[in-house]
């Protein structure tokens, strides 16, 4: 049991470091969203499943279960209106032909 | 367990990591996607410190309450900034 739970601690700690280098490397606004919406989602939700196993069968992991569908639900939806307001402001999305160097 | 608080302190990097962002942002949209990365990320933190010191009961109701607060604060954040960009 205790090797699933690490299993899955460190499966989503990968996977947020994932999402950070996204964030920092990444060259444009809508590059770095994309990072975000999917990489965090998925590391949350599987870091918050191993301590729902942790914790066993009681009202406490069902309470971890209600998060991380929340976080399922809410994590798109604000990457999709943070999409939506810089399109809205007028910010181009990146293209290679703007930076020659990469 | 000493791969909870390894996996707290991991997590604590990544929220640094992400406050790098923050500050180097050169757009505020860029600023409020690091400020939700933190914000998801405390969920995780409070859940983990709630094992670590055996009051998972009282730490998930925060973590809870703390996943709604972000999670709107980034919401309307972005609603703001989508009524100023239609109207310039």
């Amino acid at each position: 049991m205790i090797v699933v739970v690490w299993a899955f601690l460190f499966t989503g700690i990968f996977f947020i470091f994932t999402g950070i280098v996204g964030v920092l490397r990444l060259p444009d606004f809508y590059c770095r969203l994309h990072a975000v919406g999917k990489c965090d989602t998925l590391g949350v939700g599987l870091m918050l499943t191993g301590l729902a196993i942790h914790e066993g069968f009681t009202l406490v992991s069902l309470k971890v279960i209600a998060i991380i569908i929340f976080i399922g639900l809410a994590n798109p939806t604000a990457t999709h209106a943070l999409a939506r307001a810089a399109m809205k402001s007028g910010m181009k999305p990146w293209t290679r032909g703007d930076d020659p160097a990469c | 367990m000493i791969v909870f608080e390894c996996m707290a302190t991991a997590i604590g990097l990544s929220m640094v990591f992400s406050l790098i962002r923050v500050l180097r942002g050169p757009t505020p949209l860029d600023r409020l996607t690091g400020l939700g990365l933190i914000g998801t990320k405390t969920v995780v933190l409070l859940v983990l410190l709630g094992s670590i010191a055996g009051r998972q009961d009282m730490f998930v109701d925060i973590a809870m309450a703390y996943a709604l607060v972000s999670f709107i604060g980034v919401l309307s954040l972005a609603d703001y900034y989508d009524t100023l960009g239609a109207r310039s």
